[in-house]
């Protein structure tokens, strides 16, 4: 199921989130005898999914370790081995359970170093797997971006693809100092992503913003499993509609890259925040703040914004279907937004042609 | 009621179960049950014995691998179907799937996906019971690997302290999803429970169901006549894969000797003529839940930000 866009389609290498995932975790620990994984099930013939199949067998126990089921406690001791040279690398395989370990993780790790006046670091890397489909339902698909993002002194990222996975991770591995917590999308661990550099981060860090497709009737920001429905919205409406979108891939959620989102806005005028997470006090709140506050006169119309309803997952497809925002939702958006009352007559996609990813995914986790 | 008839109900129970369980292997290739579903095949006596134990008045707390709780405790089968298939007639309208089952009508109070969360919510409903006056017994139903976590020590003080009406169930299958319990705990779920004061009991026959009602009836016995909490620790074996609903001995992460052990033993697989007796009445009860959750309609739009808050 090839996820092939524009800007990709003359570069050969390909390879799924998860191999790209994987090729991360064993490169750390290539590189760094200091790099250890703990995490449920790290070890195990499922290996985090794929994404540290083998790694035990490869580095040994003592630096992949299954751990108990003690979400608060093993972050406190990453917490604590960071203090003292390892670079942990922690893995939750649902968002939702990262909550037990909230305490550690902003009451501790994120204020370590500031609340010390400096004489602490806490270099870690949380990795968790936002679910959805096939029931995940109130506790197993959750996407608590914001909740993390709000708090100073965390790092957050939200890879949409193998390459944003290929520089950040290597890169906050080895050069940043302090917790840093990934939320991984689990349907896009099968999805196959061809990798070049092409679509990297202008900034001085792999961190920032990503232009995934350039475009001038609107600037699309999206995070996660959102930037691929984007690109599709994008593509359907270039074939379609002859209307060329530009789409961001937001990548870093805590420290949002204002100068590539507000050049783009500067230039369409237009706003769509696609984001996997609730509206409210999220990634789609805080881009209208940075717009806002910088250059609301940019926009020439109203910012529109998808996220899930403001409820909890249902379990149901059918209820789960309008929770979630799709693909002829995003399109119908952009279309309007572009074209006004117009926008209305633009065929929509089918639904064949919507996230192949979320029909084929039969879980059951 | 005589020991026999007692056998026979405490296996029909057990039974229902299992066929409802194999059912629903039977039915997951046709993709009608879009949920992750965790298998109690080979826990269900721990499930009857223990719902048989208690009164129907007394709640039970329980966890994603719910389905024998359920029914155990008098869950409405139709219901649990519809469930399964997303409808609106489900025992959570659509929006629980088989991770979030819950009967409050009989005192089953819903069952959490996360690991050891509804623990507290017994203790807390103990605490409930006891001020309201109620002569109830709350129980709390959880696997070997929620002992690891910190909510489940600090219920056990709590309950212990305060010596609550609550039975703290542990089903000790010897896995999370696939990892062994010596991987992971380096205490004894008995021992450390003992710790708090707590009374302990171990039912080391968890696929017998007359052994774990008569540990658990004696246990309610004493929580419900003030005695203080009591932690039951029964040894059990899953049959199937942690979540779905395949066989997975071939991962290597587990014995199928021990399991073929335990096979051995269970009633269920042993006793074919009783298995003979109840299979056609029992699968004509199934086929009326199943017609039920296929004739149900879907849930409409407005459900979907119905009972937020
Ligand atoms: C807080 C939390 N951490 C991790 C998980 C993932 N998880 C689901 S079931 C499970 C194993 C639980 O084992 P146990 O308590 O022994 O129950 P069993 O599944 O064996 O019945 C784990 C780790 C979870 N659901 N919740
Ligand atoms: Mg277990």
């Amino acid at each position: 199921m090839g996820v092939a866009h524009k800007l990709n389609d003359d570069l050969g290498a390909v390879c799924t989130y998860r191999d790209a995932l994987h090729r991360s975790m064993h490169d750390a620990m290539t590189r760094d005898p200091n790099v250890v994984i703990l995490g449920q099930g790290v070890d195990d013939h499922k290996g985090t999914f794929g994404s540290t199949l083998g790694l035990a067998e490869e580095f040994g126990a003592g630096r992949v370790m299954d751990t108990p089921l003690a979400e608060e406690g093993m972050t406190g001791i990453a917490v604590g081995a960071a203090l003292n040279g390892l670079y942990p690398i922690q893995t939750h395989i649902r968002v939702d359970f990262a909550l037990l370990a909230m305490n550690q993780i902003v009451n501790l790790a994120a204020k370590y170093r500031y609340m010390f006046g400096g004489r602490f670091e806490v270099p870690m890397l949380v990795r968790m797997i936002i679910g959805r489909s096939w029931g995940q339902g109130a506790q197993h698909s959750q996407s608590l971006q914001s909740m993390f993002a709000h708090v100073p002194g965390l790092l957050v990222l939200a890879p949409a693809s193998a390459d944003a996975i290929l520089q950040t991770y290597p890169w906050i591995i080895e050069h940043h100092r302090g917790p840093v917590i990934s939320l991984e999308h689990r349907l896009l661990y099968d999805v196959n992503f061809r990798v070049g550099a092409e679509a990297a981060a202008t900034g001085d860090t792999p961190l920032g913003a990503r232009v995934v497709r350039r475009g001038g009737a609107a600037t699309v920001v999206a995070t996660s499993i959102m930037v691929l429905e984007a690109l599709r919205a994008a593509d359907h409406l270039a074939q379609h509609a002859g209307i060329e979108i530009e789409v961001i891939d937001l990548n870093c959620v805590s420290h949002p890259d204002t100068r590539v989102i507000m050049e783009s806005v500067e230039r369409t005028g237009r706003l769509l925040v696609a984001d996997t997470s609730w509206k409210a006090y999220g990634v789609c709140a805080e881009i209208c703040r940075i717009v806002c506050e910088r250059m609301p006169m940019a926009l020439t119309a109203p910012v529109v914004t998808l996220g899930m309803a403001p409820a909890p997952c249902p379990t149901a497809k059918v209820l789960e279907d309008e929770f979630y925002p799709n693909l002829r939702r995003l399109t119908q958006e952009l279309a309007t937004l572009v074209l006004g009352r117009e926008g209305r007559d633009v065929p929509l996609p089918d639904d064949a042609s919507m996230a192949d990813v979320y029909k084929r995914f039969k879980g059951p986790f | 009621m005589s020991v026999a008839d007692t056998y026979e109900r405490l296996f029909h129970a057990a039974l229902r179960i299992r066929l409802v369980e194999e059912r629903i292997i039977a039915l997951y290739p046709s993709d009608k049950i879009q949920s992750p579903v965790h298998l109690s095949i080979g826990q269900e006596a721990v499930a009857v014995g223990a719902c048989d134990a208690l009164a129907a008045r007394d709640l039970v707390f329980g966890t994603y691998r719910g389905h024998a709780f359920y029914l155990a405790k008098g869950g409405n089968m139709r219901a649990m179907f519809a469930e399964l298939y997303g409808k609106a007639t489900g025992c959570g309208g659509g929006k629980a799937g088989s991770m979030h089952l819950a009967a409050p009508e009989v005192g089953f109070m819903g069952a959490s996906a996360v690991v050891a969360s509804t623990i507290p919510h017994a203790v807390g409903s103990a605490l409930a019971a006891r001020h309201r006056k109620l002569d109830q017994v709350a129980l709390a139903v959880f696997g070997d690997g929620a002992t690891e976590q910190g909510v489940y020590h600090e219920s056990l003080n709590f309950a212990a302290l305060h010596r609550l009406p609550v039975v703290l169930l542990c089903e000790n299958n010897g896995l999370a999803v696939h990892s062994p319990r010596e991987a992971r705990q380096a205490f004894g779920i008995a021992e450390h429970a003992r710790g708090y004061g707590i009374n302990v009991a171990v039912c080391e026959d968890g696929y017998d169901f007359m052994a774990v009602r008569a540990v658990l009836a004696d246990a309610v016995s004493k929580v419900r006549t003030g005695e203080g909490p009591v932690l039951v620790e029964c040894k059990t074996e899953r049959y199937m894969e942690h979540v779905g609903v395949g066989e997975d001995y071939a991962a290597g992460y587990r014995s199928a000797e021990v399991a073929a052990e335990w096979k051995r033993r269970d009633p269920l697989c042993c006793e074919a003529d009783l298995v003979a007796r109840w299979t056609a009445e029992i699968a004509a009860e199934i086929d009326d839940a199943v017609a039920f959750a296929e004739a149900s309609p879907w849930p409409s739009s407005d459900a979907l930000l119905a009972d937020v808050a």
